[in-house]
């Protein structure tokens, strides 16, 4: 075990110590927000409208980062989360303009419980490493998408739907951030304080140890593999909420943010250790900083490279040392 | 100690025998514990111990005979059901997640709810409670991970007694201990004693044995010895019951004189960061020194020094009169000393890889020309090995994996050989292997001290030390404690004796010096607080 410090600081400062890597995530961002509105403040940084902007284009990351807090807690990885949102798209935009925003819905939830089963059951019954099944799960939800679609964007006519999944607002308030609040409290709640996320953690905290307490380790993953695609499948139905049509890019590439939001948040990718609210305040940190960066008037290849700087940062301050 | 007025018979074996191919492991092994027994389980390395063991909680069925539980048949033999019948075996950690609290893994998968949801600060007040009647003293709210060995060990007891544990199996538990952990352990475990748990608890330890335990049940090469009470047991009987008559095998490996050269590996006042201590030493050229001492004595950390795979924190290692300063294993290796690791299939080999591929990973240097290998003389260099060692495989592209563990540990020698080392560190070559090859790994050990190098050579086998050594170094809690040319250990009264029992009486006399040298250990250790 490497835990036994033997040249311990004292009590006071160790813990605040301890505290300040596990907290950077709270820290940063508060730094991060304070940078920008110094500096950005005459580019309209702090205008309510750009702050909501970010709001509108981190719920889709959010959304999805809170099931991948329940995945990496559990050891595993879910890859086709961006992919999976892509095709929900397409398959929630066109039931919705065969038979109504309801099918819609329906549609739209059904692609993503559809290829959560098929991970899960990959995983936990073939037995094929969930990096492994949800790399391949990409390109084939990708295919599917651009299959389905014929590779355009499928209009929604729906203002219903509209409305509720992604382009609604409350007077000022997108509806999106109260999905986000929602959710955010739903998952923290579920994987703080129920048997279920008790298990999740202690399945990737350490999977023998979790399977000789009589957890069955199997269905956990199963189980975390479905509520990630399903949760992927929702942000795919606000990006089409959103852009008024589905289309098969929508999502591409959000599994990096999402894995990264997470682990900004501080949870571990080795498994064990998650925490709902801190990923979503790394996903908050993400738009900020690409909101940030555009106003500043940096290139997109600019953005590319800061944004990977900041994140390595972000990620090197909160690990432990040996 | 005394006699107990409860007697009920918490477990019964009767009759167990286990063969596990041709090799019988346990052959009519019976015993009884008491409710509210510390009952200990003694015997050499293969004696059966932990073969009963995993008959007792499961994980293998036994051949023949039966246990009861608490005058109830046991009829299925699962760990699920020897968890519902009340036995608990420590896992050494395993069954604890280090991610979570204390009191999260005490009541893992049984969490303490209120509205539906988990209430952690009632599971914590709930372990508190429990921890403060057993006398406990463990923070409820910490992180697993972060606690110390004995911390964690306490931790998993308590987790078995809180889900109704009325027998508990203790494998070694004190290994991992510092001395006031062991201390506090027994105070725990007496406790628990009292109400009426039945305990039973393996250990190497006779000294610790001697302080805790009520009867003690000794095995040997998977027969019961003899159960008696503590108090007829003096320590030097136990040994007399561990050792036995040797069997021959090894006492047929002749040891040839060694021809002393110069000092190859000389060891003054080195110290790891945690293990070893102080430890000065050397080793001549064509000699081979046995470190002999249990688990946790500090062999294994040493080692790790001298191959450069742990750090050196003070003190100086000098090879061939050079002070050297390894960083990493490949600097050992470049300065000719290798080791021979205790974990063969995870330090030892690729096991997936041909035997080629293994041979030939040290010395990939000399055998590469413009960054490509040198597929002839890769062969060669292999050929060369097996053919020293006699390697017994279907030839030289073979996965190291379908080899026999002896040839397994061969193909690691040999993987050192071919780079031509002077020092040679073998932690426990020995582990695992079929008696013949042991006899063979030995031979080999022997051959390649007299061809001039310089070899240390652990092992918990006291038998195959005597065999094997010129010297044996005798350690307990990180420090040598004491060193015997081997023929100090042999008896000139007894000269005339057959050489089986010549060996025994040598391995009887090493083995209290090594429970000397452990209450020694302890006291030093007292004397430190």
């Amino acid at each position: 075990m490497p835990n036994t410090d033997t040249n311990q600081l004292p009590g006071v400062l160790h813990a605040f110590l301890r505290d300040w890597r596990q907290n950077i995530i709270y820290i940063g961002f508060i730094a991060i927000f304070l940078i920008f509105a110094l500096t950005l403040n005459d580019r309209g940084f702090l205008n309510p409208n750009n702050l909501l902007n970010i709001v509108r284009q981190t719920a889709m990351i959010a959304v999805m980062a809170i099931a991948m807090t329940f995945v990496l807690s559990a050891g595993e990885i879910d890859l086709s989360v961006g992919a999976v949102a892509g095709l929900a798209s397409v398959t929630v935009a066109l039931a919705v303009s065969f038979a109504g925003p309801f099918a819609g819905i329906i549609a739209g939830l059904a692609t993503g419980i559809a290829v959560g089963v098929f991970n899960g059951w990959l995983t936990t019954k073939i037995g094929i490493p969930s990096f492994l099944t949800t790399l391949a799960m990409m390109g084939i939800a990708k295919g599917l998408a651009m299959w389905v679609s014929g590779t355009a964007a499928v209009p929604i006519l729906s203002q219903g739907y509209i409305w509720w999944f992604g382009g609604g607002s409350i007077g000022p308030i997108p509806v999106l951030l109260f999905w986000i609040l929602i959710l955010g409290a739903v998952g923290h709640v579920v994987l703080r304080r129920t048997g279920f996320g008790r298990r999740v953690l202690a399945t990737g905290g350490g999977e023998q140890a979790a399977s000789y307490s009589g957890i069955n380790t199997a269905k956990i993953k199963f189980r975390v593999l479905v509520i990630s695609s399903t949760a992927a499948a929702l942000a795919g139905m606000f990006y089409a909420g959103r852009l008024q049509s589905g289309r098969f890019q929508l999502g591409e590439g959000d599994e990096l943010s999402v894995i990264a939001a997470a682990v900004l948040g501080g949870t571990s990718l080795f498994g064990g250790k998650g925490t709902v609210i801190g990923t979503l305040v790394g996903a908050m940190m993400i738009g900020l900083i690409n909101n940030g960066l555009i106003l500043m008037g940096l290139e997109f290849s600019q953005q590319l490279i800061a944004r990977g700087g900041i994140i390595i940062l972000a990620v090197a301050l909160s690990q432990k040392r040996a | 100690m005394g006699k107990h007025i409860v007697s009920t018979v918490a477990v019964r074996m009767k009759g167990i025998s286990k063969k596990f191919g041709g090799v019988q492991a346990l052959d009519n092994v019976g015993f009884e514990v008491l409710a509210g027994e510390i009952h200990a389980l003694l015997g050499g390395n293969g004696a059966g111990k932990s073969t009963i063991l995993k008959v007792l909680n499961g994980v293998h069925a036994p051949s023949a005979g039966y246990i009861e539980v608490a005058g109830v048949p046991l009829t299925t033999h699962s760990p699920e059901a020897s968890r519902a019948a009340g036995i608990a075996m420590n896992y050494q950690e395993m069954s604890l997640i280090p991610t979570l609290t204390v009191a999260q893994n005490v009541y893992l998968t049984r969490e303490a709810k209120s509205g539906g949801l988990i209430d952690d600060s009632e599971a914590e007040r709930d372990a508190a409670k429990l921890f403060a009647m057993l006398e406990v003293d463990v923070d409820p709210s910490a992180i697993v991970g972060d606690l110390g060995a004995g911390q964690k060990q306490l931790t998993e007891i308590v987790k078995a007694i809180s889900q109704n544990a009325r027998i508990l199996v203790l494998d070694e538990p004190s290994t991992a201990l510092a001395v006031s952990d062991v201390d506090r352990l027994f105070t725990f475990l007496r406790k628990l004693k009292k109400q009426g748990v039945a305990i039973i608890y393996v250990s190497h330890r006779m000294d610790e044995i001697a302080r805790i335990a009520d009867r003690a049940t000794i095995l040997r090469d998977g027969k019961h010895v003899i159960t008696a009470d503590i108090g007829d047991l003096p320590i030097d009987t136990m040994i007399e019951h561990i050792v036995g008559k040797r069997s021959l095998g090894l006492a047929d490996v002749v040891r040839s004189e060694a021809i002393r050269g110069d000092i190859g590996l000389e060891l003054r006042d080195v110290s790891g960061r945690n293990k070893p201590n102080n430890i000065s030493l050397s080793i001549h050229k064509g000699e081979v020194v046995g470190l002999a001492g249990l688990l946790g004595s500090g062999r294994t950390s040493l080692a790790k020094l001298i191959a450069g795979i742990d750090p050196v924190a003070s003190g100086e290692i000098l090879v061939n009169d050079r002070a050297v300063n390894f960083r990493r294993p490949g600097d050992a290796i470049a300065a000719g000393v290798v080791l021979v690791p205790e974990a063969r299939a995870t330090q030892g080999i690729i096991a997936s890889h041909s035997v080629t591929d293994n041979v030939i990973l040290a010395g990939l240097d000399n055998l590469t020309s413009a960054g490509f290998v040198n597929a002839a003389k890769a062969r060669a260099v292999t050929d060369a090995q097996i053919e020293r060692l006699s390697i017994k495989t279907a030839s030289r592209d073979h996965a190291v994996s379908t080899l026999s563990g002896g040839n397994q540990q061969k193909v690691v020698i040999g993987k050192w050989l071919a780079v031509d080392p002077d020092v040679l560190v073998l932690d426990e070559p020995t582990a695992g292997i079929d008696i013949g090859s042991k006899s063979e790994i030995i031979k080999l050990v022997r051959d390649l001290a007299a061809s001039g190098k310089a070899i240390l050579m652990i092992s918990s086998e006291l038998s195959e030390l005597l065999t094997a050594c010129d010297r044996i170094v005798v350690m307990a809690d990180g420090r040598t404690y004491a060193d015997f040319p081997r023929a100090a250990l042999d008896d000139p009264a007894e000269e005339n004796t057959d050489i089986a029992h010549r060996l025994q009486a040598a391995e009887q006399r090493l083995q209290i010096s090594i429970q000397e040298a452990l209450a020694a250990g302890q006291k030093d250790s007292h004397a430190q607080y």
